[in-house]
Formats: C-alpha cells, sequence, structure tokens
C-alpha cells in the first residue's frame, strides 16, 4: 500500500514547479533587489512554506466567508444598525479607522505585491501573494463595512484623500511609506513579522473588541472574517524572522537592528490606538495600558524569550513604552482635543464617569498629571470658552506626531531630541525616532511633514481654514470641531427623539 | 471523564480531560500541533476528525465555515472530546520513524543495579518481543501508583526480549520511592510501549552529537549502542552531565566504546566534582562542554538531547548559538510527575523546543 502524503507533501507536490530556471537570463538581474540590504541567503530550499493553501481552495473558502459577510452588511444596513451603537460618539473611533487603518491594508496590498516579486525563491514568492491578496480584500470590505455609516454620519467622505494629506493621517502612511521604500526584506521584517505579528493583536483587536462592545455589528463581522486570515500573515511573519535568522550569522544584526526599528514605529503609530481605546469609546474595553500589558509585555515577551537562542534581545526602548503606558494615551487625546478644528472626526471632554474610570485604571497618574487639565477644559468650555490651539504644532521627523510627547521621568517636560545633518537641525520627539533617524538621515529627511508643508505654500490657502478645506476636503463645522453641538450630535438626539 | 485522542498521523495519543480543549491537552502533553490565536478566530490549527464524537465549541463561523463542520474540521483550540478520537493534523511524519506497534507486556525483574547513589538500573524480562527504536520509551504501571510513568529504554534494540531503565530516585515521588525501596528481582510489572518521537534520524547526513545529563542517559546509551553496533562510520559525540563522579554511571562501558571505536569519543562533565574525586576532565555544565568541544560551532550535525528540563533548555540556546537549528535537534525532557504540565506562555515560533 502506497504511503498515505501529508499535507506538506501533498502542497509540495502540488506547488514545486512554479517557479522556472533562467536559462538565458542572469538570475541576479531577474532579482535585482535581493542582495543590497546586506541579507545573506545561501539555500532558499529551506524555507518552509508558512502555510499550504492552493489557489481553487483560497477561492471556495473566501467566495464562502464573503457570502456570509454581505449577508450581514445588509442586514445590518437594511436594519438601520447605526442607530444601534452605544453612541454617536463611538462612530468617531471607525472614522479614525476608515482614515488611517484601512488604507494601510490597501498599502500592505501593494507592498506584498511588490516585495514577492523580489525574492528568488518561490515559496516565499507564492506567499506574499497570497497576502497581497487577503490584504486586498481587507480593504474592500471594511470600505463596504464603513460605507453605511457614510450615509448618515460626518467625517468619512473622503478617506482616500484624507489619508494621503491630513496631518495625523500622515503618521499610519508614512509608516507603510517608510517600509515600502525600505528593501525586500526589510519590508518583510517591518510589515510582516513586526506589524503583522507582533503589533497585530494591538491595532485590531481594540477596533474590533471596540465594536462589539459598542453595537457596531458591521464592523466586528468584518474584524471576525479578516482575522481568519491574520493566520496566515503571522506564519508569514514568523517564517520570515526564523528562515533570516538561520539562513546565515551575517543577518542578525540587520535583522535586530530592523526589529528595533520597526517595533519603535509601530508602536507610535498605536498612539492613535491607545486614545480610541481610553477616550472615544462609550463602552470600554480595557485600557491602552492594560492591552499593552497583555498583547505586548506577555505574548511579545514569551516570543522574545524564544528568538533569544537566536541571538535576538529586546530592543533597549521596551522600558520607555512601559513608562509610556501610563501616559501616551491622555497625551495624544491632549494634542487631538487641541486641533480638533483641523481633523475630520470629533473630540470631546470624558464624561465624569469616564474621568473616574481613567483614575481606576491609571492610579498613578492620571488624577495628577492629567484629571486636573481635562476639568479645566470642561470648566472653560461650559462658560462658551471651547478652545482650539490656533498654531500648527512641530511635528516629529521620523513619526511625524505632533512634538506633545513628554518626557517619562518628568511628565510636565515636553520631549525634545534632535540631530543636525547637513548643516540642518531636524527634530525629534523621543530618542526612539532620533536614533532612526541618525541611521539613515538620507532617507528621513524627505519626509513629508504635513505642517512644513503648510508653511512652504504647498498645501494651497493663505490661512489654516482655506487649507483644511480646499486641501483636505474637510466639510467645516460638520466633519470637524467639538462634538457637542456637531450636526452628528444633532442628528443622533433626533434619532434618538432626546434634546 | 477523560478521553483518548488519537492524532494522525503521528499516531500520538493524548488524554484529554472533559471540557478541555484537544489543544491544551496536546501541548501540555508535549505533542505539538499547529496554532496562533489560541481562541477560534485564526483557523491554523483546523483538524479532521477521522472518529468520535465532539463539540466543535466556540469556532468563529468565519474561521471554521460550515461545509467544514459538515465535512467534520474542528479548530482544536476550541473543540473537546465526547468521546475517543482520531483527528488528523497538518504535522509531518519522520521518513525515519518505524511506527512499530504499541502493545502490553507482563513483565519481571530480573535485576537491579545501584547505578550511582540517586540512579538504579531495573532491568526486565518481557515475556515477549518488542520491536522499538533506539531512544524509544514505555509506560510502567506501578503498583499503588495511580497512572502510568514513562521511562526511556536504555538497552539497544537488538535485545528484543528484554529492557532496560535508569531510574532516577525523585525525593517524594511516588513512583519512584516504590521502585527504588520496594521493587525487587522475581516482581511482576505490566508495561506498554514503545512510544515517542525520539530516535536516530539515521537518514540525516552529518554526524552525531548526544547530550545527556543525569538519568537521561539512558535514551543516548541505546542509541549509540545501536548505531555501533549497525557499524555507522559517522562521528558520534556522547557528552555525559553528572554533578560528580558517584554520579557519573556506566562511564567504563563508554570509555571501553570509545577505546574500541575510532568513529566514537565519550566526553563526561561534572558541574560539582568532589574534592576526592581528583576530576580532570571537564568541570562545568553538559552544554558548556559540547560548546569547548565543537568550539561553539554546530552547523552540520544533528544532535539529540536527554535529561532534565533546564539542561535540554540551556543545550538547546547553546546548539543555536552556534547554528544549529530545530530541525536538526531532538529532544527527550525528562519530566517528573509533579512537574505536571508547562503553564509558561509560548509563543509559536518553535514547533518542538
Amino acid at each position: 500500500m502506497a504511503t498515505k502524503l501529508n499535507i506538506k507533501d501533498k502542497y509540495r507536490l502540488l506547488t514545486r514547479d512554479l517557479d522556472w530556471d533562467f536559462d538565458y537570463q542572469d538570475r541576479k538581474e531577474a532579482f535585482p533587489q535581493e542582495d543590497f540590504e546586506g541579507i545573506k541567503i545561501t539555500d532558499w530550499s529551506k524555507w518552509e512554506d508558512p502555510f499550504r493553501l492552493t489557489m481553487d481552495a483560497y477561492w471556495k473558502y473566501q467566495a464562502e466567508k464573503e457570502k456570509k459577510l454581505y449577508a450581514i452588511f445588509d442586514a445590518f444596513s437594511q436594519n438601520n444598525g447605526h442607530v444601534n451603537v452605544t453612541d454617536a460618539r463611538y462612530v468617531n473611533a471607525i472614522k479614525l479607522f476608515l482614515t488611517g487603518v484601512s488604507p494601510l491594508e490597501y498599502q500592505a496590498h501593494q507592498g506584498f505585491a511588490a516585495v514577492g516579486r523580489q525574492f528568488s525563491g518561490v515559496g516565499a514568492r507564492v506567499a506574499c501573494q497570497m497576502q497581497s491578496l487577503d490584504e486586498l480584500r481587507h480593504v474592500q470590505t471594511q470600505v463596504h463595512a464603513m460605507s453605511h455609516y457614510n450615509k448618515f454620519f460626518d467625517g468619512f467622505h473622503e478617506f482616500p484623500h484624507m489619508h494621503d494629506r491630513v496631518w495625523y493621517l500622515s503618521v499610519p502612511k508614512s509608516f507603510f511609506d517608510d517600509a515600502r521604500s525600505a528593501g525586500p526584506f526589510e519590508f518583510m521584517i517591518a510589515i510582516g513579522f513586526s506589524f503583522e505579528y507582533v503589533l497585530t493583536n494591538l491595532l485590531f483587536v481594540p477596533f474590533m473588541s471596540g465594536a462589539a462592545y459598542n453595537g457596531d455589528m458591521a464592523t466586528v463581522t468584518f474584524g471576525f472574517s479578516a482575522q481568519s486570515d491574520e493566520a496566515r500573515h503571522m506564519t508569514l511573519g514568523l517564517e520570515v524572522i526564523k528562515f533570516l535568522l538561520e539562513q546565515h550569522e551575517d543577518n542578525l544584526p540587520i535583522v535586530q537592528k530592523w526589529i528595533n526599528k520597526w517595533l519603535w514605529r509601530g508602536y507610535r503609530v498605536l498612539a492613535l490606538v491607545a486614545m480610541m481605546m481610553d477616550y472615544m469609546l462609550p463602552n470600554k474595553v480595557m485600557s491602552w495600558k492594560e492591552a499593552w500589558e497583555v498583547y505586548f509585555e506577555d505574548a511579545a515577551g514569551s516570543l522574545f524569550k524564544d528568538l533569544a537562542r537566536y541571538g535576538i534581545v529586546m530592543p533597549d526602548y521596551v522600558e520607555t513604552i512601559a513608562k509610556e503606558k501610563e501616559h501616551l494615551s491622555h497625551q495624544a487625546w491632549w494634542i487631538f482635543y487641541n486641533f480638533t478644528h483641523a481633523s475630520a472626526f470629533h473630540t470631546w471632554i470624558p464624561s465624569a464617569k469616564e474621568l473616574d474610570w481613567l483614575s481606576e485604571k491609571y492610579p498613578s497618574t492620571f488624577d495628577q498629571y492629567y484629571r486636573p487639565r481635562f476639568e479645566l477644559a470642561a470648566e472653560m468650555e461650559k462658560a462658551g470658552e471651547r478652545f482650539y490651539c490656533s498654531g500648527l504644532p512641530q511635528l516629529c521627523q521620523v513619526c511625524q506626531i505632533p512634538m506633545g510627547f513628554t518626557e517619562m521621568d518628568n511628565p510636565t517636560l515636553i520631549s525634545y531630541r534632535d540631530s543636525v545633518y547637513k548643516d540642518d537641525r531636524y527634530h525629534f520627539c523621543s530618542d526612539g525616532c532620533k536614533t532612526i533617524f541618525d541611521d539613515e538621515p538620507e532617507k528621513y529627511v524627505h519626509s513629508w511633514l504635513p505642517v512644513q508643508q503648510i508653511f512652504q505654500g504647498n498645501c494651497g490657502g493663505a490661512d489654516v481654514e482655506t487649507v483644511l478645506k480646499d486641501y483636505y476636503r474637510i466639510n467645516m463645522g460638520a466633519d470637524n470641531m467639538e462634538y457637542a453641538g456637531s450636526p452628528d450630535d444633532l442628528r443622533w438626539k433626533a434619532w434618538k427623539g432626546v434634546a | 471523564m477523560s478521553y483518548q485522542i488519537t492524532i494522525e498521523p503521528t499516531g500520538d495519543i493524548v488524554e484529554v480531560e472533559e471540557g478541555q480543549t484537544i489543544l491544551d491537552a496536546a501541548l501540555r502533553q508535549g505533542v505539538w500541533l499547529p496554532f496562533a490565536c489560541g481562541h477560534g478566530t485564526c483557523a491554523t490549527c483546523k483538524c479532521q476528525v477521522v472518529e468520535g464524537d465532539y463539540e466543535v465549541g466556540n469556532a468563529s463561523p468565519f474561521a471554521l465555515m460550515d461545509m467544514e463542520r459538515d465535512e467534520g474540521k474542528i479548530l482544536v483550540c476550541c473543540a473537546t472530546a465526547e468521546s475517543d478520537m482520531v483527528i488528523e493534523a497538518d504535522i509531518d511524519v519522520d521518513p525515519d520513524f518505524a511506527g512499530y506497534p504499541v502493545e502490553d507486556y507482563h513483565a519481571t525483574v530480573t535485576e537491579i543495579i545501584q547505578l550511582s547513589p540517586t540512579i538504579k538500573g531495573i532491568h526486565l524480562e518481557l515475556g515477549g518481543e518488542m520491536e522499538f527504536q533506539a531512544g524509544q520509551y514505555i509506560n510502567l504501571s506501578i503498583p499503588g501508583v495511580e497512572g502510568v510513568r514513562a521511562f526511556s529504554i536504555a538497552n539497544k534494540p537488538s535485545l528484543k526480549n528484554e529492557i532496560e531503565l535508569h531510574v532516577r530516585h525523585v525525593p517524594e515521588g511516588a513512583g519512584t520511592t516504590y521502585i527504588h525501596q520496594q521493587l525487587k528481582a522475581g516482581d511482576k510489572l505490566e508495561l506498554s510501549g514503545p512510544y515517542g518521537q525520539f530516535f536516530v534520524r539515521k537518514s540525516a547526513p552529518g554526524d552525531l552529537i548526544f547530550i545527556a545529563g543525569g538519568s537521561g542517559l539512558s535514551s543516548p546509551q541505546s542509541m549509540v549502542l545501536d548505531l555501533l553496533e549497525a557499524g555507522d562510520q559517522r562521528k558520534i559525540v556522547l557528552f555525559q552531565g553528572a554533578r560528580s563522579v558517584a554520579e557519573l554511571y556506566n562511564r567504563e562501558l563508554f570509555e571501553t566504546l570509545a577505546r574500541e571505536h575510532n568513529n566514537f569519543e565519550y566526553v563526561p562533565a561534572l558541574n560539582e566534582p568532589d574534592p576526592d574525586d581528583r576530576w580532570e576532565g571537564f568541570t562545568g555544565f553538559v552544554h558548556e562542554a559540547a560548546v569547548a568541544h565543537f568550539e561553539g560551532k554546530f552547523s552540520g550535525n544533528t544532535a539529540y538531547l536527554c535529561g532534565p528540563p533546564p539542561m535540554i533548555d540551556a543545550a538547546i540556546s547553546a546548539l543555536m548559538q552556534g547554528r544549529l537549528f530545530e530541525r536538526d535537534i531532538h529532544m527527550e525532557r525528562f519530566l517528573t510527575a509533579a512537574d505536571g504540565a508547562g503553564e509558561a506562555t509560548r509563543s509559536a515560533l518553535f514547533k518542538r523546543i
């Protein structure tokens, strides 16, 4: 009796001739980006396919999944699902998701298609192609999931345009631009490993559980549908890092440098998630601090313990992050509270009950540093003096977040770092961002920084209002400004029959 | 109430408690299955049920679709058993695995030898023949002790009628205390075997490294004897770790083999030799002896590790830093009944380590 093939062998036999040899072309010329980063690959045959999926099975499963998903979108829409969310303030969280995160799925789609082309190993190429397809489906289903809200709420209507231009959306956009303009192996460590494996639970789980806790069935269902693909992405991320570390010892310092860089870059993007969790969800899931502890300190802690066998160490700024978890969300929300006139979602002062929740979750910092500030702002608002910051903020040259974060050992002192490169001085929010710049200044001097671009006259308009209206396409007085009294707020109250 | 889950294609068997997920039971019993999220949303751990009753549990309808449920697919991170089951997982069968059938034996103790102050050699006559691969283990039923205890077979497989075990006395361990204090020649014992995925990958090219600690010499002893008997010409190095000379048992056996075979080297390492030992060999932990011997470069070899978990752990790190990776490292961790199930959260980076 012939022995039964296991799934791995079956897949190998099905796919092994998908590659071809180059008999009249130089293989090196066919894969021109494989060497320049210094990564050494000695044997692509050691690549272990992280998942064994053939296209026919892929179409079959995804078609079935999508059928289910769109049935739920339809039901959500027909039942006016938007009036069943906890509170219209919640919708601002998904405005942030659609403008800030969904376009990253599209960037991931393009990124994996591009780097997949660059690997001479067929296994890596096929895996990247599959992920590229997943990411395209994700952006589509996200747009469809949220399109229903666009009919009833402000702030959704120009999401791809805004993603390319608006100041705070340059934070996630530039993160992916940075990865996609790196070499193919760095992209895989940046996105495949650091983002999709180490940080993904801190990005998607908060948004999806946020949706679940706040009655947003469409987004929850999209989340489940996408998560069933994430496993492939996570195993690809793990295979990449093992493969690079096992192929050649010279790869270790390069991979370590990329891990350090991309965990910090990704973490900075998560500042948006931190404030979303602590401030934007009417029904809270857990605090940012708790999420960081569960999904990074515990989960990534055991990963780094295993990676230590390869000689990989935890980046040393992880200690800084551990201190920042007490402050990050409060400082980020305060930045947005100040600049709400320039953003495509609303902000507000947390209610008394929410302030108490924050005090409880952040006992060692909130009452001391942040509560008094929010209470003062609330008083001013009551007196009809809701304020907005009229200047434009200085941005960090690397993460592009306004320079509003503080020193962690002195939370009343703004953290400033700088470097001089070719006679120009560049500014950073942190040691993490400065280190990244100093390593590749030639790359980051080209950063497209929204504030600088406005001052240089590249965003049209003689004043901020014109820039917001014409260049950002913010619907003034509707998309932006304080939540209380906004058209969203008034409509919601009308639907709910409250004054 | 517990059920037995047979995992194909390897034939590994795990015991699962009522309400316990199959994945949890497998990982706790040292059987690796592919997994990632652990809560029913990612579908990495999808398996096919061949027979048996089960509850699919809280699997997301997107991760385990209706048509898959109809085909008898489950996510083992959510599924619980309602009877004994056979499932098929996406795992590899080693081409060197012979898959000898597990059978029950009524064995008789023929001899008990004090190998060291803490380790006894138990010789059993099986009352039948057992085919096994050097490195595998048996499950022994001990009178008055609940459940079975696993012990690696120390003799070479060509002796089919008998079994030699090395048993270290675990203070307050019911099973080993019985063996050390009450068991005597002529006693009858029930056992079953052979079990396990620890055996020499004879098809793997390259030389072989064995690292043994304490009574974890048993499997490597069987493996080395088997290789030398078969006339294997590759280089074989056995590192044996012990605390002191008194604990360094079967030393003469391996010193003799090293003299007789040019391709076999024996390197004992003592981490706390007595002053009276006048020890001139390697002093330090056994993995350090291996690093010193190979000058920190292990690639091209296949390594076999057997002993207590801290020793295995240190050896894996040393080997990996010397560029020998998971696919070329095989191991048997000697857990005691008190060690129970691993409680530390683990990442999905490695399959077996």
